[in-house]
């Protein structure tokens, strides 16, 4: 039985890395899955192909999450398109990793309009419409660094570790209608943001992580999942690291 | 065919009951002009569960950017009376 039939699952930033394997995996799970994308739309058409595979409906929808208008807009045509929204992931994410004393204030606000201003953006336009329903869940993408702290990531751990914040406090507010807000924090995943760095800095970082390899993004979407199954009912205000021990 | 005229004052009758039922507060304490928050002493979220039983009611659906106006009694008939005479 696919637990997740008949939900309505949106996520943003769907369609690379961490993102693209929570689409699959909520197909998988025979959710319905509205996805955003920033400017990969070549990967996002493949996506929609890869999703409908699995018997789903499944909606591409352009979007730059910084802008709250467009977050408006994206709830709008997934409501045109599925009528009901379950469950948002909060996942589109940037790092413009620098010493602080380098990082200009564009690199700053940059990163931080996207990780942080674009959760509230997704989330102010979507709760409304859960307090409503009397249903809902949240998960929101952080990572390790918002809870260790990460040399020259100021602005991402900053971003990230707002994240954790935004979210607990949103936990207590909407937990008497139902509606469940959790927070992932995902160590060094092999994506494109990590794939990205030479080999040297990617074997350090192997040797630091307690399992000593990098984690895979499918095993970051399982636990995204988890926490939008009726299975977690009980887990909200919770930040789950998933990082091979790096943070322990 | 002619629409149906809304008989405004018993809508606000019935929305004054079931505004009393969601908040507790007697109809009598619950003044037009009475703020819900300051004077009634009402949690804001309150104002969601209002506008939930008041779409269902009346079958209309009050836009987003209206909740954060809904203060009183008197904000909810304005919009109410803005929507049903669409």
């Amino acid at each position: 039985m696919k637990e997740l039939k008949k939900r309505v699952a949106v996520v943003t930033g769907g369609s690379r890395g961490i993102g693209r394997a929570c689409c699959a995996a909520f197909a998988r799970e025979g959710a319905d899955v509205a996805f955003t994308y920033n400017k990969s739309a070549e990967n996002a058409n493949t996506l929609l192909k890869e999703l409908k595979k699995y018997n789903v409906r499944a909606k591409a929808i352009k979007a730059d999450v910084r802008d709250y208008n467009e977050c408006q807009s994206v709830i709008k045509k997934t409501l045109n398109s599925f009528s009901k929204i379950d469950i948002l992931i909060n996942n589109a994410g940037i790092v413009k990793d620098k010493a602080l004393f380098m990082m200009k204030p564009d690199e700053w606000h940059d990163v931080v309009d996207t990780n942080l201003n674009g959760t509230f953006n997704m989330t102010r336009a979507v709760i409304t419409l859960f307090l409503k329903q009397k249903s809902g869940c949240i998960i929101n993408m952080s990572s390790v660094s918002g809870i260790a702290g990460i040399a020259r990531q100021t602005n991402y751990s900053a971003s990230k570790a707002g994240i954790i914040g935004f979210s607990r406090s949103l936990a207590k507010e909407v937990a008497s209608y139902n509606i469940r807000v959790n927070v992932i924090c995902p160590g060094y995943i092999e994506t494109d943001m990590v794939n990205s760095l030479n080999a040297n800095i990617k074997k350090s970082i192997k040797e630091s992580i307690p399992v000593k390899r990098l984690g895979r993004a499918d095993e970051v979407a399982q636990l995204c999942v988890f926490l939008a199954m009726d299975k977690s009912s009980y887990i909200t205000g919770e930040a789950i690291r998933i990082d091979g021990g790096l943070a322990a | 065919m002619a629409k149906k005229k809304v008989d405004f004052d018993k809508v606000k009758k019935d929305v004054k009951k079931t505004i009393s039922q969601i908040t507790e507060v007697s109809e009598e304490e619950l003044k037009e002009d009475a703020d819900f928050t300051n004077e009634l002493g009402i949690d804001s979220m309150m104002a969601l569960e209002m506008v939930a039983a008041i779409e269902k009611k009346y079958k209309i659906v009050i836009p987003e950017e209206d909740i954060p106006n809904i203060r009183s009694l008197k904000n909810i008939y304005s919009i109410l009376e803005k929507n049903l005479k669409k």
